[in-house]
């Protein structure tokens, strides 16, 4: 008989679950295997790649340092991704803004009060993340240049940018700015959690978890934010009804680079208390990752930023046993099977439609 | 190969806890064109996915012939003889007609090359047995829709197909195709070919069915032998009725409207130059009264669309004068003009709905912060509701996607947006294009019912429709384009000869 239940009501919280659970548990077996091929027991890694995280406060302070710039860029993506953008930019835009708010906070009087030294470090750095995504959106909206050339190409530009600023005008001599006014360094966690001592976690994460439901507020209940959505589902129907669709893509594009540029408030204010070379580096792409894994939703980003997170400071610990690049390519792996799960969860298999393969839009389902 | 005979034995389809088709029992034979018809939802295009394979039963039997179709996938149908042309073209645009003709059954020689010549041979022959003639190298999106619906048909054909399921291949093309297709349909059927047609035009079951099949709710309530050609066993109403559940609905009055009423929406010297140099549009000038409805005639292609899409301003290079009540738009955007300008545009997929938004977000699309004259802030929440319920856009709940709304309910939800935001009176214009395009008897009584009452309040209204029957029955004057221009002004009470001969460009008799 051919009747297949295919649609039984599944359990609404699974699903979007499901493609994180799957990732998960791809990245135990792939860890076991690859300790396994550098002649490590298995299970020896895993217990020491847990204790390094999970196992010791200092290791969640630690974890929850490393997934704090990833919440900054993933919410960066995602804000352009909901509005039909593909900003790969967030690696030059988190950097250009980083050193920005290191050269502001350092040039503020000495006893600037607290509150207003981070706003102002913030605003510089979020300012100047906006301003390198001014360039791509600009380009997008008026000439049709496509926003994922252009922001790959000014990643690369920034690249050669940052030493040469260093050196020539900013006159340092080791490619790294001065350090902040004491008003602008970030408060660390440990002072609030004892237990957290000696991590560098700061309230850079509370303040990047806030900012992920801030962002869902926008997109959700806001004019600029919904029309930004309505956009990337349908811009065509958007500008018939009279949306202003350029203005709003560039200024998802802004709003994408400013947040991009804020998380330097995790590393610069939050931690080191300068900007040097190299600083947040690789947190823009990552953050592609992390945000195509929360699926949209402010605590999924959250849960992928944590994931990848760990993934990373278990590179730490694993290290003097398996090399910490296998925790790259855990993490590779991580963004390939998160590809897998996702188309996995979309749809059921029997929706998919045409009897012929043409490209067909994943609606025309229930269109008719 | 003998066409199948297609049986559903109990057929039920669920979407989540919705049940798009129940129970349904239906019988598809060959030598036969069957009709299925029904509302907007009733669950006709699920039933023909279900026969062609395309959705699996949630319970129940689709039966090819003898066996059950194990598995249920478009591939098994196919093979089984059983081919499906979906409600909206599923070609690609870039693609020549014979490319997307043997996409996915391209025939190859060694090392894997395209067999090109024996694929055209094949479509060819094809082609001239049943008369679907396609210019085979011309690129898809050249091709007119009658055409792109030929060319689906004969798809379906050149891979095989002996049962050929169509859902709505009518609802594009003007009576002329329509009459063309169901020609090439009897010649298929009287081959022995097993054809089945979703259809929401009433006059076409009874000129060219065998058999109809209603459905309501996701049942099948109706299923009988439909003589062709007058001596049928079912009178209009009572199809009408089936498909309703009820009353038909009351027959459309054309508002009345004063002879002397003040010109409210005035089009000078429109003209249109596309970036290929073509002359879209070629000084067009029409004006509209306070209360008046104005019906565009024309074959697909003469510049109905890009007219549209002038007066909505979403095309920078026009020239010329659009002004409603005094106001000059022709300077204005898009978001200016709707202050007095209601538009549809003709394909609410494209440019009409955000599918993957909730049908309440797609209802106040570019009304967020609407601000009228002293007014206070945009209410949306009223809108919305106010929308819903004028419109009786079904299900009533704006939180559902767009996209999961049948056809009919999704034209509503963009019916509702253009006539609702616009003030009564003499002061707003409505241009409408294919404002029933796919729409139920009920869904398309509904909106011809909003159509007369935006026109009784004074809002002049334009009307672009493929079908003609529904021009003559709404429009106080019928105008005819032709080349991007408007070449004729015909009285309604003109015959759908008089009126497609000047659509032709052919002297009047
Ligand atoms: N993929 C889907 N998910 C959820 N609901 C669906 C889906 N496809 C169809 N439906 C629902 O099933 C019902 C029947 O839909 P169907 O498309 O078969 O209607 P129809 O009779 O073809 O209507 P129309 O004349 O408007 O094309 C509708 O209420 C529709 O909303
Ligand atoms: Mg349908």
């Amino acid at each position: 008989m051919s009747a297949t239940p295919d649609e039984a009501p599944e359990p609404p919280v699974l699903r979007p679950l499901l493609p994180a659970l799957l990732a998960l548990f791809g990245i135990i077996l792939l860890l076991n295997l690859i300790s396994f091929a550098f002649g490590q027991a298995p299970l020896t890694t895993l217990r020491l790649a847990l204790a390094g995280t999970w196992g010791t406060p200092y290791g969640i302070g630690q974890v929850l340092f490393k997934s704090t710039p990833l919440i900054f860029t993933a919410l960066a993506f995602e804000i352009a991704l909901r509005s039909g953008l593909f900003n790969i930019g967030a690696e030059g835009q988190v950097a250009l803004g980083s050193l920005a708010g290191g050269v502001v906070g350092a040039h503020l009087p000495a006893g600037t009060p607290w509150p207003l030294a981070i706003t102002i470090c913030v605003l510089a750095a979020a300012l100047t993340g906006a301003g390198v995504a001014l360039i791509p959106a600009v380009m997008r909206a008026r000439l049709g240049v496509h926003e994922i050339i252009s922001t790959i190409m000014l990643n690369r530009i920034v690249e050669v940018l940052l030493p040469f600023l260093l050196v020539t005008v900013l006159g340092a001599a080791a490619l790294r700015t001065v350090e902040v006014v004491p008003g602008a360094a970030l408060l660390k966690l440990d002072a609030v959690f004892p237990a957290l001592r000696g991590s560098a976690a700061s309230v850079a994460f509370p303040l990047a978890v806030g900012l992920a439901f801030g962002v869902d507020a926008l997109l959700r209940r806001t004019r600029r934010g919904r029309e930004m959505r309505w956009i990337g589902i349908n811009a065509a129907a958007c500008r018939a009804e009279g949306i202003d669709v350029s203005r709003r893509l560039v200024q998802a594009m802004l709003l994408s680079g400013a947040i991009a540029g804020a998380a330097m408030v995790a590393t610069v204010l939050g931690y080191k208390g300068y900007y040097e070379l190299g600083l947040g580096a690789g947190a823009g792409f990552t953050g592609i990752a992390v945000a195509l894994l929360g699926r949209g939703h402010p605590l999924g980003i959250v849960i992928a930023a944590l994931l990848f997170g760990t993934l990373q400071q278990a590179g730490l610990a694993v290290n003097a046993r398996v090399p910490k690049e296998a925790m790259d390519v855990l993490a590779a792996a991580v963004i390939l099977l998160v590809a897998v799960a996702n188309r996995a969860a979309a749809k059921p298999l029997t929706q998919v439609t045409p009897v012929v393969a043409p490209p067909a839009p994943a609606s025309e389902e229930a269109a008719s | 190969m003998d066409a199948p005979v297609i049986r559903l034995d109990a057929v039920t389809r669920r979407f989540g806890d919705f049940t798009a088709v129940s129970a349904a029992e239906a019988t598809l034979s060959p030598g036969e064109i069957h009709a299925i018809v029904g509302e907007n939802g009733a669950g006709k295009s699920t039933l023909l996915k279900l026969a062609a394979g395309v959705l699996a039963p949630s319970a129940g039997r689709v039966l090819v012939g003898d066996d059950a179709l194990s598995p249920a996938t478009p591939a098994e149908a196919i093979r089984r003889g059983v081919g499906m042309v979906h409600q909206h073209f599923m070609l690609v645009a870039a693609f020549t007609a014979l490319e997307n003709l043997m996409l996915g059954a391209e025939p190859v020689r060694s090392w894997g090359r395209l067999d090109l010549a024996s694929a055209r041979e094949k479509a060819q022959a094809i082609a001239d047995r049943t008369g679907l003639q396609v210019p085979l190298d011309a690129v898809t999106e050249t091709l007119s829709v009658g055409e792109r619906q030929r060319l689906e048909i004969l798809r379906v054909l050149y891979r095989g197909a002996r049962a050929i399921l169509l859902d709505e291949p009518t609802a594009v093309l003007s009576p002329l195709e329509a009459d063309e297709l169901y020609t090439t349909l009897r010649a298929l059927a009287d081959d022995g070919a097993t054809i089945a047609v979703v259809t929401h035009r009433l006059d076409e079951v009874a000129r060219f069915a065998d058999r109809v099949t209603v459905m309501r709710r996701g049942k099948v309530v109706l299923a009988r032998p439909y003589a062709r050609a007058g001596a049928g066993e079912i009178r209009g109403g009572d199809l009408t009725r089936a498909i309703m559940g009820g009353e038909p609905p009351l027959p459309f009055a054309r508002p009345a409207m004063a002879k002397d009423a003040a010109i409210v929406l005035e089009i000078k010297g429109l003209s249109l130059t596309d970036a290929g140099g073509q002359r879209r549009l070629r000084a067009v000038d029409l004006t509209v009264r306070q209360g008046e409805i104005v019906g565009i005639a024309g074959i697909e292609g003469n510049g109905q669309s890009e007219l549209v899409r002038a007066l909505a301003g979403l095309e920078p290079g026009a020239t010329g004068r659009v002004a409603v009540g005094d106001r000059d738009l022709s300077r204005l955007s898009v978001r200016a003009r709707r202050a007095s300008l209601g538009v549809v545009l003709e394909d609410r997929h494209e440019e009409g709905l955000c599918q993957e938004a909730t049908v309440g977000d797609n209802l106040v699309l570019g009304d967020l912060g609407d601000r009228r004259d002293g007014a206070p802030a945009f209410d949306e929440a009223a809108a919305i509701t106010r929308r819903m319920q004028r419109f009786d856009i079904h299900p009533a709940d704006p939180a559902r996607l767009a996209g999961e709304l049948s056809g009919g309910n999704q034209q509503k939800i963009v019916i509702a947006r253009a006539l609702d935001r616009l003030p009564r009176g003499p002061r707003s214009a409505a241009v409408l294009a294919q404002p029933t395009r796919g729409v139920d008897v009920g869904a398309a009584a509904a909106i011809h019912a909003a159509i007369g009452e935006a026109a009784a309040s004074g809002i002049a209204v334009v009307i672009i429709s493929a079908d003609l029957a529904e021009l003559r029955k709404l429009a106080h004057r019928i105008v005819v384009m032709r080349r991007g221009e408007i070449v004729q002004s015909l009285s309604p009470e003109a015959t759908e000869t008089e009126i497609g001969r000047a659509m032709l460009g052919q002297e009047a008799a």
